[in-house]
């Protein structure tokens, strides 16, 4: 229903957005000539039309619309698929969807590498001539075999008879189709089927096991027909999938061709036999002309005119139901783009972009799931607020050393096993800890975690890399001194380190913030350098005539003068961030965005890997955005002189 | 705008044709297989007696883990997959993906793919709880993880009580070593070799081995290539078969394995050791009512997803 809605709501925008645009344009009174930045402002419906049109493409291509218009469709399709399925065979031995008869391709195939097996016998310096006489007339024994096969005369009638029934039983089938009540369903048929029905769901389904906390795919396609027109094929499917098995069970072998067959093979057998060890390659070569003849024995080889009936009425059996499909093909074709619903013995799936690109329907249940602290993602929270007591932090910043340097010793037990607090146990409960204070909400959960990588990362970077940029562009020992390590290090890519981190920084955050802090540090530097270098000659002579210090220069002139480039530079860094962070949280992965969709792509959950995507998107759009305000607030003459 | 509007259908009817055009002649056959991973088939390969077998050029790509021979398949890059492991492929047909197991490639007890606690922790199988709380590599989705379940239960721990770290098993093993993680689970002769060196096995082999913990590597096919071409996917079964018979009765060239699984000789060797490869009716005990059904019928399988059609019996 919501999708429905939407879906109109969008094309609705989209074409008056567009309408509004080009009536703006006749209307409107600006003079700006091409290349006055004037013409690029305004234009908030050319912002609707865009992200109209991503959301469009999002429910087109994730099949949204077709769920949403025709929510019955997806299981009439995969009766229609279980069809194509049952024919596949079938039809595969025709020129109906190749270009020549399964039986002409294999003769061909065959003959040529018997062919290639013969040239390689003759050109060969290993075997000697007796060898390739008889090798060479075992390659001309089994090609023989082959009109055995295709002769009519041979054909046996009992085979020709078999043809015949499974004939008759597509034809009858077609008839039987085209009946109104074609499957002849009893009541008590359709009660079991509404019954399956009711227990499948609908297209998309998701259940969520809240118990376990996990987030499960299940089946997206209800399997069992929902709709009249589905029985019938799903019918029809059942019988075809019956002729299917008899007829790939059929062989075409004549008493002419087995006793020839068995000839070969066990005179093949006797030579090899009679070979001894110091000419394998003759026996090799003989071992694969059997294997030719067996392949040969196996494969579907018919007359060419023996299977003319079942091909024409495989054919009208095809046509019957492309007929009967009616309007559902149509829906296939445009509202399943890129693909379609394809059945796999007694389910079927999506295929094609169906697949991999979830329904924002879906995906938005799954998301509204997700953020439920009780269900989280692998017993995480997406993002939640815990009650954390204020000591913790306490002890989390006071090292503990500060207790064992207090004279004395830690208590020890009484013989009546009571432990007695003393000064210097207290001491180490309050550096430790350990200890109830008033309790502040702090966030954390994948998000959370996450956020505070990017941005420890970046701190980092920032608190050594500005100040450390500003020496090197203001002192000769500084640029000399850092210039070669800064400028072999700041090329190589930050996952590069990705294999040391683990053995040198282990598994907790420290690694994947080193990482990200790797990443920020060469840019802040880099950027840092680039600010104190450029500033204006002038402005500094002017505040050294005035009688600033050294100091005052750095901290009124220089710096304020970088702080452009360094505020860009730290833009960039966080966008760099934000890449790495994936990579880095694939590493020892047990919270975080990264992390997340790395196990989500191991269990093909992929609502849950856009999910993450998006939610990456979003989160570097609000750094950039704080970033932007930052800028605006203290720098505001940049670009402006 | 006529421009514009013509070229957003245009593109749309393009993006609509990409329709996968797969090799439904099948010119060749497209196998996905593991490097490090021996088995006796792999002396076919250097041989080339597939392509000979089948009557068309084969072509065989290294994969690092079986999600991402399930991926290839899905993205009709791959026909059929050789020695996959079990869990992957498990996870796949959950997910709904059109593969189908037809042969079981090898059994093996689990002596490379194991849980390892470092000595430095102290844990051994007698105080297992300990494990409660404490940090454990897993690389998740794969046979490790399963063993990793299955250990926790015989040991009577509960597993959701661990801090599971998802990490590869070469991570698993460093982490392991700086004693980051007090147990890591790990899969590949390589990592478990150097993580027995700082630790030992929660469980050894014997034990794992008779309760029942098992891996198995098996065949999968996708269904499309399998329906257009029984015959070929018969013939593939039917020469791995073959290969096996041969490495039973010792007449592999162990050289010309080594080689393909790239691995050295005494290393690829202690590999074989531990794997058992089925003939075919032991391959159709397993699929129907042995190890393999009972595997699949553990972890909550659709059924429907195993066709024993294909062996040569």
């Amino acid at each position: 229903m919501l999708t429905q809605f939407i879906t109109i709501l969008i094309i609705v925008s989209i074409i008056g957005c567009i309408l509004y645009g080009r009536r703006l344009i006749k209307t409107e009174k600006v003079d700006a000539v091409f290349g006055n930045p004037e013409r690029a402002k305004g234009g908030t419906h050319w912002v609707i039309v865009g992200a109209s049109a991503i959301l469009m493409l999002w429910l087109y291509y994730s099949w949204d619309i077709a769920k949403g218009f025709y929510p019955k469709s997806a299981n009439e399709l995969c009766q229609v698929a279980k069809i194509n399925e049952s024919l596949l065979g079938l039809k595969y031995q025709f020129p109906i969807e190749e270009r020549e008869f399964k039986s002409t391709s294999i003769i061909k195939i065959e003959n040529k590498n018997l062919k290639k097996i013969a040239n390689e016998i003759n050109k060969s310096p290993d075997l000697n001539d007796q060898q390739k006489t008889i090798l060479v007339s075992y390659i001309d024994r089994t090609s023989k075999l082959i009109p055995f096969l295709t002769s009519e005369e041979l054909i046996e009638i009992d085979t020709k008879i078999k043809i015949q029934e499974m004939t008759e039983q597509i034809k009858q089938l077609s008839i039987n189709f085209q009946k109104k009540n074609y499957p002849f369903e009893t009541d008590a048929q359709k009660n079991e089927r509404q019954k399956l029905i009711n227990e499948q769901g609908g297209w998309g389904i998701v259940t969520i096991d809240t118990g376990s906390g996990s987030i499960e795919n299940t089946i997206e396609i209800p399997t069992a027909p929902q709709t009249i027109k589905g029985l019938k094929f799903h019918a029809a499917a059942k019988e075809l999938s019956l002729i299917n098995d008899k007829f790939f069970k059929l062989r075409n072998h004549n008493p002419l061709f087995k006793s020839s067959i068995k000839q070969l093979k066990d005179d093949i057998k006797a030579y090899r036999k009679s070979l001894n060890d110091s000419e394998e390659l003759a026996s090799d070569y003989a071992k694969n002309i059997v294997k030719i003849a067996r392949r040969i024995e196996f494969a579907s080889i018919y007359p060419p005119n023996a299977l003319n009936e079942m091909q024409e009425a495989i054919l009208e059996f095809d046509d019957l139901q492309n007929k009967e499909q009616g309007g559902l093909r149509l829906i296939d074709i445009l509202l399943f783009p890129s693909g379609t619903i394809v059945a796999s013995g007694a389910t079927c799936s999506e295929q094609g972009s169906g697949r991999w690109l979830p329904k924002p329907s879906d995906t938005f249940n799954k998301f509204v799931l997700l953020s439920k602290p009780s269900v989280g993602y692998k017993n995480v929270p997406l993002l939640w607020i815990e009650m954390v007591d204020v000591s913790k932090m306490i002890g989390f910043f006071l090292p503990d050393w500060i207790a064992d340097i207090l004279p004395g010793e830690y208590p020890v037990h009484t013989k009546e096993g009571i432990v007695k607090d003393n000064f210097k146990s207290n001491v180490l409960k309050v550096v430790t800890g350990d200890f109830k204070l008033l309790k502040v909400p702090v966030p954390y959960g994948h998000i959370w975690d996450s956020f505070m990588r990017v941005f420890l990362g970046l701190m980092f970077g920032i608190i050594i890399g500005v100040p450390l940029g500003l020496f090197m562009g203001l002192n000769r020992f500084a640029r000399g001194f850092f210039d070669p390590l800064i400028e072999l290090y700041r090329p190589v890519p930050p996952l590069a380190w990705a294999p040391l981190i683990i053995s040198v920084l282990g598994i907790d955050n420290s690694g994947k913030i080193f990482l990200l802090f790797m990443v920020s540090l060469s840019i802040m530097i880099i950027s840092a350098r680039a600010g104190a270098s450029g500033t204006q000659l002038s402005k500094i002579h002017a505040a050294h005539s005035l009688g600033a210090t050294k100091k005052q220069i750095l901290r009124h002139v220089i710096f304020p003068n970088s702080l452009p480039e360094i505020l860009t530079g730290i833009r960039v860094a966080v966008g760099m961030c934000w890449g790495t962070l994936v990579a880095a949280e694939f590493l020892a992965g047990t919270t975080g965005i990264g992390f997340v969709e790395n196990v989500a792509k191991k269990y093909f959950q992929w609502e849950v890997i856009w999910i993450t995507i998006i939610i990456m998107g979003l989160l570097g759009l609000l750094f950039d955005i704080t970033l932007r305000k930052i800028i605006d607030k203290t720098i505001p003459w940049r670009g402006k002189g | 705008m006529k421009k514009i509007l013509s070229f957003i259908l245009g593109s749309i009817f393009a993006l609509n044709l990409s329709i996968s055009v797969a090799n439904s002649a099948a010119n060749e056959v497209r196998v996905a297989y593991f490097l490090e991973w021996p088995s006796p088939n792999l002396e076919d390969m250097m041989k080339k007696n597939y392509a000979k077998a089948l009557g068309v050029p084969v072509k065989w790509t290294s994969f690092n883990t079986g999600v991402e021979m399930t991926e290839a398949m899905l993205a009709g890059d791959i026909d059929i997959s050789y020695s996959q492991g079990l869990a992957p492929f498990i996870n796949a047909v959950k997910a709904n993906a059109p593969i189908k197991l037809i042969d079981v490639a090898m059994e093996y007890g689990m002596g490379n793919t194991t849980c390892v606690t470092s000595n430095a922790s102290g844990i051994t199988k007698a105080n297992a709880s300990e494990l409660e709380g404490k940090k454990v590599a897993v690389p998740l989705g794969t046979m490790a993880d399963y063993v990793f379940a299955k250990s926790m239960e015989i040991v009577g721990v509960d597993a959701s009580k661990i801090n599971v770290i998802d990490m590869v098993p070469e991570d698993g093993t460093a982490a392991l070593i700086s004693g980051d993680v007090s147990m890591a689970c790990l899969f590949g002769g390589n990592s478990v070799q150097a993580a027995t060196e700082v630790g030992s096995r929660l469980i050894s082999e014997e034990e794992a081995e008779a309760a029942g913990i098992l891996g198995i590597d098996i065949t999968s096919v996708t269904n499309k290539f399998m329906n257009e071409n029984p015959g070929m996917v018969r013939t593939f079964v039917e020469v791995t078969h073959e290969a096996n018979a041969r490495y039973n009765s010792g007449k592999s060239d162990l050289n010309s394995m080594a080689k393909a699984s790239g691995m050295e000789m005494s290393k690829m060797k202690n590999t074989l050791d531990g794997f058992k490869f089925l003939n075919a009716e032991e391959t159709k005990q397993s699929m129907e009512n042995g190890n393999l059904s009972g595997f699949l019928d553990g972890m909550g399988t659709p059924t429907g997803n195993v066709d024993t059609s294909f062996l040569p019996l």
